[in-house]
């Protein structure tokens, strides 16, 4: 019997082209945008370097000036002759305009009281980019000066000229043998297949309120059949329906994300737990279907109510905007929203090589709130007399 | 007796639905039951069909106590709701396999039963396309079809032909007649379509206020309710003439006692739209 109720509702998904959709083009399409368009925070690269004008008059200082912020990943520098800010910024499109006197290491030296540098910049600048460049100015300046002093003065500081190369990070991974670099296509692939999971609500609202709407589930309700076989006939089609996005979304990391020149997803973690985890977030995502579906009366309803809440639910979870881009407070909203059980635990096992004890809590949240939900729908289901 | 029914009482909230009613069904009948909107029809099947709850009554089918035999009772009957109760996105073949495993037939089995529900409903030219692509006609014999999957001995029609087209509903009416001759199957009948009862019934109730106000053999039902009106200057006197003509005579001697003269006499045969709307008070339901 369970292999018709099976053959059923993978008949019915593969004729509805937009759960479809929503379920495996949506996020594959997401997967992409965001792999790519993320790529750059996520590694120390940049394709577009901050343009800088260093607008005086050009001396073999200056010229030494620009040449050390060239030799920065995040920096172009061009010398300009005294033009004006405003055109520099607006019109040739510059982000930082230096204003420095030619002379700045002697007005330095001599410890000249009005002495200042003034950075002008284009307002859409970061804060953290600003002091960047701040931090950068103030280092080569001062290494500059130093330097001259140093030979002047005979003085051997070898090791002080590199203690840039001195400074050495460390990426520490939690598992010694996992050390995967983080990529944005490692955070996306977790984040929409999480989100896309969670749509497994249109098509099961659907199916439901049809049910209810043309009579089936009281021709269903008058047959021998069992109130758990009905849900649990409802239950594992559309988990194993789960499971294929799962599946899907990785390759979709590990072959065409590359495809278009994105980072290759990378899993070194342990497959039994990437599907102990997508199996919690699953029976969390259907529980959480089944309940809307119930307080549902029409296809359109379910549709919007699962809609918003799907997308208010990945806005707070950390989905939509990484985790780590968020302000303290929001951070720990997030810990409300299952999206961010679902995608810690996924990010445990993708970026930390993390193992059951890591994962263990997010998949005890993810399976309260299913049961939760589930207990619900079936008490509204008993109030409406459903069964 | 197929169904036996006594003191039934359904309530929703503080309105009564069905008050204390009481009904048998003989075995092998094909049972009509009209009643107005909202006079509990509905109710009435969904509760046969376990759908709903009564709040109390005492329920016989086929021998088996309703509370008691809820499996044996599902397994003999059938209920085709008045919806589409299929997927539309299915085809009849795949609706009907979908149905007929969930009833538990298996492999030849089910193959046997919907080759011979798919010729009892001439469903043969649809069989693989999607339901949703079929005309009102065919929908309803699909509906029908997956109804039979089972070998009902009870079969639950809820107006079974609302919506088509009068071709289509012929060939449903005599599907329905075939069934219950064929298979001596039970099938319990509502719709609103009295010219569908009269034809396809023997045995025929009216529900209203909540209880069955007339149930009778369908020759009974209208030739006792047979009655000539007595036309006078004065008024109209309707004389029943059900089982002889003593109410006639009576009449007429005492029209004759009083000098009132006699306009028209007019023979009526009622019928049974005729009868319901009259017992029924032909008011408007909402």
């Amino acid at each position: 019997m369970f292999r018709y109720i099976l053959k059923k509702e993978f008949l019915l998904l593969s004729r509805d082209i937009h759960s479809l959709l929503v379920l495996f083009v949506m996020p594959t399409i997401f997967i992409i945008i965001m792999s790519l368009a993320l790529q750059n925070t996520y590694s120390n690269t940049i394709d577009t370097k901050f343009q800088v004008a260093i607008n005086t008059i050009i001396n073999k200082d200056t010229k030494y000036l620009s040449q050390e912020i060239n030799k920065n990943n995040y920096f172009q520098a061009q010398l300009t002759n005294n033009e004006n800010i405003k055109e520099l910024i607006y019109k040739k499109n510059f982000d930082y305009i230096i204003n420095i006197v030619e002379h700045y290491k002697t007005e330095i030296n001599t410890n000249k009281k009005d002495f200042h540098i003034d950075i002008y910049l284009n307002p859409s600048i970061s804060v953290q980019n600003q002091l960047l460049f701040k931090n950068l100015l103030t280092e080569i300046i001062s290494k500059q000066i130093m330097k001259e002093y140093f030979i002047k003065n005979k003085i051997d500081a070898k090791t002080l000229s590199k203690l840039n190369e001195k400074i050495i990070i460390i990426p520490t991974y939690k598992e010694e043998k996992f050390k995967i670099k983080p990529t944005s296509v490692q955070y996306s692939v977790p984040s929409w297949l999480v989100f896309s999971m969670f749509f497994i609500l249109i098509p099961i609202s659907n199916a439901f309120i049809n049910e209810k709407n043309f009579g089936t589930i009281d021709r269903l309700k008058s047959m021998n059949i069992s109130f758990i076989s009905i849900i649990l006939g409802k239950m594992v089609p559309y988990f194993i329906i789960n499971q294929i996005q799962v599946l899907f979304m990785i390759l979709v990391g590990i072959y065409i994300v590359p495809l278009l020149n994105g980072d290759t997803l990378q899993i070194n973690g342990n497959y039994g737990l990437i599907f102990m985890m997508s199996s919690a977030i699953s029976f969390a995502a259907i529980s959480f279907a089944m309940f809307v579906a119930n307080i549902s009366s029409t296809s359109e309803e379910a549709t919007t109510i699962g809609g918003v809440s799907n997308i208010i639910l990945a806005a707070l979870g950390g989905i939509m905007v990484p985790k780590f881009v968020m302000p303290e407070f929001m951070q720990n909203i997030t810990t409300f929203s299952p999206m961010n059980w679902g995608l810690e635990g996924l990010l445990e096992i993708f970026v930390m090589g993390g193992g059951f004890y890591d994962i263990k809590n997010y998949i005890l949240y993810l399976v309260i709130f299913g049961c939760g939900f589930l207990t619900l729908s079936y008490i509204i289901l008993k109030k409406k007399e459903n069964i | 007796m197929a169904i036996e029914i006594k003191n039934l009482t359904k309530s929703y909230k503080n309105d009564k639905v069905l008050d204390n009613l009481s009904l048998q069904i003989k075995e092998g009948s094909l049972f009509g039951l009209l009643g107005p909107n909202g006079a509990g029809k509905t109710t009435l099947v969904s509760i046969m069909n376990y759908l709903q709850s009564a709040d109390s009554a005492e329920i016989t089918i086929l021998g088996y106590d309703y509370k008691k035999h809820k499996r044996e009772i599902k397994q003999i009957s059938s209920y085709v709701p008045q919806t589409y109760a299929f997927y539309p996105n299915l085809t009849a073949y795949e609706n009907l396999e979908f149905f007929g495993a969930l009833y538990g037939l298996k492999n030849n089995d089910l193959k046997k039963r919907i080759r011979y529900c798919v010729e009892v409903t001439s469903l043969e030219k649809f069989l693989n396309k999607q339901a949703h692509t079929y005309s009102g006609g065919v929908k309803r014999r699909l509906n029908i079809a997956i109804g039979l999957l089972n070998d009902p001995k009870i079969l639950y029609l809820d107006e079974p032909t609302v919506g088509i087209d009068p071709q289509s509903r012929k060939y449903i009416l005599d599907v329905v007649k075939q069934i219950n001759q064929e298979k001596n199957t039970t099938i319990i009948y509502t719709s609103h379509y009295m010219e569908e009862i009269e034809y396809l019934c023997d045995d025929i109730a009216i529900l209203d206020n909540h209880q069955i106000i007339l149930h009778e053999k369908k020759e009974f039902l209208l030739e006792k309710n047979s009655f000539i009106t007595i036309k006078t200057d004065e008024r109209d006197i309707h004389v029943n003439i059900k089982d002889d003509y003593t109410n006639l005579i009576e009449t007429l001697n005492l029209l004759k006692n009083n000098n009132t003269p006699i306009e028209n006499i007019i023979f009526n045969n009622k019928n049974l739209e005729e009868l319901f709307l009259n017992l029924t008070k032909g008011s408007l339901r909402d």
